[in-house]
């Protein structure tokens, strides 16, 4: 790798979505850093998509299961894999 | 190869419930049709139990049991069609609407403040409204942590196919949550918020 290359915007946006991922290879995900460290308006870019993908998981995780699933499920369990065992 | 016995199956099984059935509500949109999805998952789970090898990725072989079973009967004959125009859907959406309707941008607070004053429901809405191939890939990304490549292996799609699907999703879901919370008065009321 050329020790002075630096990723323009343009490619530093190409690799939003995989470097919030963490998707990306050690060498891109330095770049990307570089990149964020000396460009105030990118750096506000990625934060602001970081923080909606965490909010929108926060949101979409909070379910409450049915307290007797996993009892029903591991009855279910226990038939089949009890047949298994002695079939 | 190496097969669990059946108590260590169990276990597994058991440690999973949860997590199947918060991605089968999302699949499904529906409490009773979660818990049936989750069961017979479960079923065909302990069923094909010789199918998995001990000491490789439980929750991802689950997860392609679960997605297959939703595939096969789960899988809504009638969808409701989306009232959303998917087809503009540009990257950074969220981030050039707040600034076009006066929310700030900077930090964390403003999306927060919106998602979270959009409530689990109508997030989940925004993720329903997305079209099929691109919620099924939304949904394993949203509610589970998993990489492209485990993704890829659940759905049985190359990893490009989903991270061609997750990056287009994610433009569509900023434009949903963001008509979603428009149409219920939820950006006025945070920028409101936010600006008073």
């Amino acid at each position: 790798m050329n020790p002075s290359r630096r990723f323009t915007c343009e490619e530093a946006f190409r690799r939003l979505d995989d470097f919030l991922d963490r998707e990306l290879s050690p060498t891109e995900l330095g770049l990307i850093r570089d990149h964020l460290e000396i460009c105030e308006a990118c750096a506000r870019e990625f934060t602001f998509e970081e923080s909606i993908i965490r909010n929108v998981r926060t949101r979409l995780r909070n379910v409450q299961v049915p307290p007797e699933l996993a009892a029903r499920v591991s009855q279910l369990a226990a038939l089949v894999l009890r047949d298994g065992e002695s079939g | 190869m190496l097969l669990l016995t059946a108590r260590e199956f169990d276990l597994e099984l058991a440690a999973i419930v949860p997590t199947a059935y918060g991605v089968a509500l999302r699949l499904t949109r529906n409490r009773a049709d979660a818990e049936d999805l989750v069961q017979e998952a479960a079923l065909h789970a302990c069923r094909g139990r010789a199918g998995f090898e001990a000491g490789s990725n439980f929750k991802a072989w689950f997860f392609r049991i679960l997605t297959t079973t939703f595939w096969g009967t789960h899988r809504r004959a009638g969808r409701r069609p989306s009232t959303i125009d998917f087809d503009d859907a540009p990257a950074l959406q969220l981030y050039q609407r707040a600034a076009e309707a006066g929310l700030p941008r900077e930090g964390d607070n403003p999306t927060a403040a919106l998602i979270d004053r959009m409530g689990t429901e109508r997030v989940a809405q925004a993720l329903e409204a997305l079209p099929e191939d691109f919620g099924v890939v939304c949904t394993l990304y949203f509610m589970e942590d998993f990489a492209y490549h485990e993704i890829a292996d659940i759905l049985g799609v190359p990893v490009g196919t989903v991270r061609s699907r997750l990056h287009r999703g994610r433009k569509m879901l900023q434009k949903a949550l963001w008509q979603i919370a428009s149409d219920a008065g939820i950006v006025a009321e945070t920028i409101g918020e936010m600006t008073c």
